[in-house]
């Protein structure tokens, strides 16, 4: 039977700790209760239509245009196909009747596009009406950047469209976010005049089919595989395409929903430390209730109840927290995502905010519920409450408790294998602090201190029983993971945008024709090398294939992509051979055979090795090659690099286009521009510095949603310790009033309060930031292949500011006893 | 005649409990001479605690003085407070008060210590061979029984040889055999030391044992608040 009375009063009673709590609950859910809502918005406006996203039921891509027996077999299927349309897309510069240019998105359409959604104009006439030869439809960025509008000509490549609408809409890019450019519509039968696809041109083709019987789907998708050209050609429905949007959203909202489950673990804690410390405070209420007669059970069911009390006003409070952060969602996905597609929290969030916020509150306070069976009535009697033994439920419970997180996260994650990974690496990281945290108090226990104030606050950390070694272990897993965040995220971005270096080319020319060579060296004034790029694929090591998923994974790298190889018979200025003595090895006329250079970071993804043979195909010709020597490289990523360098004579011949990379004055630029569009328009200007500022304006935004979404941990770390020195005041107030009994002066109180604080964050914060420097330089090194840079003053404004904090309420929560008279506490002890 | 080393003077003691007002010590005046023990005695209730936190500086009367050594200490600061307790006063109390991070050795050494008596260690040591327990000096609190932990506390209380010891109730959390053994110790160390011993206790066997006793009723004295 539930006794109201009492149940009410105990929920009234220890109002920090349960501020403490509720606010912990809150928190646990307030973040994922508005990404899940999120999640469904992305889902349900951007990504939810597979069909419309990609534009028909099946999809063929190639980076070249269709061979001859894929084009059969498409044509064969002719009963099967209810609709068919190509499309090619590629980046160039177009340019207005004047002079100016801009590099933009062209994708050159067959009518009938698109198969499935929609392209919306501005004028609301249908898509296909509008574009006709002869005619262009572009993104408003166009005419505001080339100042142009309906109704002029665009000069694109070798030919004049003219503009005759306006996109507001695709539903195959429904948001802008990776594309350096606007988007410029025009009819495949310009192509040949615009003259911008030649040999090697970097193009994407692709073949939209629309089927006319569902159920024939994967048949036709059999038939039309077995036609392409493996490697080269990649046939696919609407369901297994790959988006690149997709995949960007899916890896944005996956990494949130690993920062929101780390907040959700870090406010579990608190949720655990809070109800401990409020049934420590308690025990002696407990004791008595219990020496009154009442049940095990009695106590379990009340402070149950209590805790889900508790728990409910948390889960309304996250719930309300989560509808606020998702109104704010629209100005914090700014550029990413249109404010229209974010909605409000719908009645389904509330209650999956319901249930997580239940779930989280019976598995985090279990082991604090647990423990109510071992309060003993003899507690009464005796100031020090001793442990019952654990028994195999509850370590079963334990097992439950754990696999149901397990699931939880899975569930959060929508991956079990990194669900798994995530859990084994969180429970990694506790055990690994646990020990280190262990050794750190053992050897604080060996050292002999002389000062008597900063010895008791050794002695204080060190007593029997006390939980220093948790509240260690709970701040140092917090600071780390926070601190890794903040150290992977600026190092990317040092890396990637802010350390742009002054020498670095800042104009990348692509796609230029052999032809091309001298007019074009002549053009940018004499001084610049031209690398040939020959596109091929690597197709065995040592005569073991390369399979997709079985070689090792750098920076999302891999070795089945298409790579480009050049061929050169001397190192570029930041080259420096690694292995292998010099670039190619000669025989004894001075004549290099047919072998090639490699790169150390293809060497490392491959595991290759000197002396390794390497099969490539480049465009259907086999070519097999020893590796001779490893190079490395002194400078950024920014600077020209190529995998794989041959001996001229063995590429010379084959199909190639060239690539320059050179630095000019950034006033130049535009000039450079115009000429080269001007006299070669199937050259690709690329502004590589202002495409970094494009880009480091992107990282901008996601570093901002990634440090909002950090600032809930960050808050549950702060709750934590708040939680923790709270539980730990009625020893530091106990032993106050006893330095006070036998003659320590409030200075000394206050010193052995501060030391004891201070050290307790040191440890706390200094293991943090080892494991946070240890994970990040790893992660930098292995998983990103960037330079590290550790960013020490970051670390030490994180020390000190969990020592201020620290310091700080542990002094707050203590500091009232100094002035108290020590008979109050020694009465309230005695009576009690 | 021996010196007065503890008087109190018309001392009263209110306490507020919600609105209410309620007196625990009413115009209460006793003289304690150097090296007396003395006993103050009286039902659960009559105020014997409260008094003797009071003459022990641990708590401030609501009017009156105490004086102790030839100084007034009624109105000390806690820190003003600091120096009295740990040279001129020594406390046993009935809950112990170990401090819980130290062992026996460490309690005891402590006060000395805190006054930075370099042979704290040596004075520790020979106090906790006194009372049998050197075996013991490693272990904490927790580690003890009740009667272990009383001695502890003795020879925490000892260790400035003060010439006050203040004891309240030093054998109510004891069986009557460890309750025998403490007050020994106590009455050997008072008589050895000839240190004045101030005992809250409502035992009639061990009050038997005092110089003087000083009876309390309801918060008012009821005999032996003079010198005899």
């Amino acid at each position: 039977m539930v006794n109201f009375r009492f149940l009410i009063r105990e929920m009234l009673e220890a109002r920090h700790q349960a501020a403490i709590f509720i606010l912990c609950v809150a928190l646990s859910i307030t973040s994922l209760v508005a990404l899940n809502s999120f999640k469904r918005d992305v889902h349900q406006s951007i990504t939810g239509d597979a069909r419309a996203l990609h534009g028909g039921d099946l999809i063929i891509h190639s980076h070249y245009d269709f061979s001859p027996g894929l084009l059969a077999a498409v044509n064969s299927l002719e009963a099967d196909i209810a609709g068919k349309v190509r499309t090619w897309q590629f980046y160039s510069v177009v340019r207005n009747s004047g002079d100016e240019t801009l590099f933009s998105n062209i994708m050159a359409v067959e009518p009938g596009y698109p198969l499935y959604g929609t392209v919306t104009l501005a004028s609301g006439a249908p898509f296909a009406k509008q574009l006709a030869p002869g005619t262009t439809v572009v993104g408003r960025e166009l005419l505001d950047r080339l100042g142009v509008k309906v109704g002029d000509m665009l000069q694109v490549g070798k030919t004049k469209v003219k503009i005759v609408d306006v996109v507001t809409h695709e539903s195959s890019r429904p948001v802008d976010i990776f594309s350096f450019g606007p988007r410029v519509f025009v009819a495949a039968a310009d192509l040949t005049a615009m003259d911008l696809v030649r040999t090697g041109s970097r193009v994407e083709y692709e073949m939209l089919l629309q089927v006319t019987n569902q159920d024939r789907l994967s048949q036709v998708v059999a038939q039309l595989q077995k036609a392409a050209l493996p490697d080269q050609e990649r046939v696919s429905t609407f369901q297994t395409a790959r988006s690149g949007l997709k995949r960007f959203f899916d890896n944005l909202l996956f990494f949130l929903s690993l920062i929101s489950i780390f907040t959700l673990l870090l406010a579990g804690i608190g949720m655990q430390s809070s109800l401990s410390a409020l049934l420590r405070q308690k025990e002696k209420s407990l004791a008595i209730v219990r020496a009154l007669g009442a049940t095990q059970k009695f106590l379990l069911l009340h402070y149950l109840l209590v805790v889900l009390l508790y728990g409910f006003v948390g889960s309304c409070l996250g719930i309300a927290a989560g509808v606020a952060l998702k109104y704010a969602f629209p100005y914090l996905f700014a550029g990413i995502i249109p404010p229209e597609h974010v909605s409000g929290l719908g009645l389904f969030d509330i209650a999956q905010g319901m249930v997580l916020g239940f779930l989280v509150v019976l598995f985090f306070t279990f082991l604090p519920l647990y423990r109510l069976r071992e309060v003993k009535p003899n507690v009464i009697f005796r100031s020090e409450s001793s442990q019952a033994p654990r028994g195999l439920v509850y370590y079963l419970a334990i097992l439950a408790g754990f696999s149901f997180l397990t699931l939880l996260v899975i569930h959060q994650l929508d991956d079990s294998r990194t669900g798994i990974y995530f859990m084994a690496g969180t429970s990694g990281l506790i055990v690994l602090i646990a020990g280190l945290a262990k050794l750190i108090l053992l050897a604080l226990k060996r050292l002999s201190i002389r000062t008597l104030p900063l010895r008791q606050a050794f002695r204080s950390l060190l007593r029997p029983g006390n939980s220093t070694q948790p509240v260690i272990v709970t701040l140092a897993s917090a600071l780390s993971v926070l601190l890794a965040i903040f150290l992977v995220e600026y190092n990317l971005h040092s890396s990637y945008v802010e350390s742009y270096p002054q020498d670095a080319p800042n104009l990348f020319l692509v796609d230029i024709q052999p032809g091309q060579r001298q007019g074009f060296t002549e053009m940018v004034g004499g001084n610049v090398q031209l690398h040939p790029i020959i596109r091929a694929r690597l197709k065995a090591i040592n005569g073991e294939p390369v399979k997709r998923g079985e070689q090792r994974r750098r920076f999302s790298d891999s070795l089945t992509r298409e790579f480009n190889l050049t061929y050169r018979d001397a190192l570029l200025p930041d080259e420096v051979v690694e292995a292998g003595g010099t670039l190619y090895k000669m025989d004894k006329k001075g004549h290099a055979p047919l072998q090639v250079s490699i790169l150390d970071t293809v060497a490392e993804m491959g595991d290759i090795r000197l002396g390794d043979i390497l099969d490539f195909n480049i465009q259907g010709v086999p070519l097999k090659a020893e590796v001779t020597s490893i190079r490395t490289r002194t400078k950024s990523r920014l600077f020209p690099f190529f995998y794989f360098v041959f001996p001229t004579e063995y590429l010379q011949k084959a199909p190639q286009t060239l690539f320059a990379a050179i630095h000019v004055e950034k006033s130049v630029i535009p000039q450079l521009e115009k000429k080269v569009v001007a006299a070669y328009p199937n050259i690709s200007v690329i502004n590589m510095a202002e495409t970094a500022v494009q880009l480091g304006g992107m990282m901008q935004k996601l570093s901002a949603i990634v440090n909002f979404f950090a600032l809930f941990s960050i808050f549950a770390g702060a709750l934590i310790i708040v939680s923790s020195i709270l539980a730990t005041r009625l020893a530091r107030v106990r032993e106050a009033v006893y330095y006070k009994v036998l003659g320590g002066k409030s200075g000394f109180v206050v010193s052995v309060f501060f030391f004891e604080n201070i050290v307790l964050g040191l440890i706390s914060s200094l293991l943090g930031v080892l494991l946070a420097q240890g994970g990040s330089w790893a992660l930098c090194h292995f998983l990103f292949d960037i330079p590290y840079r550790p960013y020490w003053a970051a670390s030490m404004l994180l020390v000190v500011l969990t020592l201020l904090l620290v310091v700080g309420v542990g002094m707050t929560s203590s500091i009232s006893i100094i002035r108290q008279k020590p008979i109050v506490f020694l009465r309230e002890q005695t009576i009690e | 005649m021996r010196e007065v080393i503890l008087e109190a003077n018309e001392l009263s003691k209110t306490y507020t409990i919600g609105e209410r007002q309620e007196s625990v010590l009413e115009a209460v005046s006793l003289q304690v001479e150097a090296g007396e023990f003395v006993v103050i005695s009286g039902t659960s209730g009559s105020g014997k605690t409260t008094l003797l936190s009071i003459l022990s500086g641990l708590d401030r009367p609501s009017s009156g003085r105490v004086t102790m050594a030839g100084r007034d200490i009624t109105e000390l600061s806690e820190d003003e407070l600091a120096p009295v307790r740990n040279e001129l006063t020594g406390f046993v109390f009935q809950a112990f008060h170990l401090v819980p991070s130290l062992n026996a050795l460490e309690n005891v050494m402590f006060p000395a210590e805190l006054k930075r008596d370099p042979a704290a260690k040596d004075k520790a040591s020979t106090l906790l061979q006194k009372v049998g327990l050197w075996h013991r000096r490693h272990n904490y609190p927790q580690q003890l029984s009740g009667g272990e932990k009383q001695r502890v506390a003795i020879c925490r209380a000892l260790i400035n040889t003060p010439k006050i010891i203040f004891a309240d109730e030093p054998t109510g959390n004891l069986d009557s055999e460890n309750s025998r053994s403490i007050i020994e110790l106590l009455l050997e160390l008072h008589r050895e030391h000839n240190t004045t011993l101030v005992m809250a206790t409502h035992s009639g066997e061990v009050a038997a044992q005092a110089d003087r006793i000083i009876q309390l009723h309801d918060g008012r004295l009821q005999n032996g608040g003079g010198v005899g």
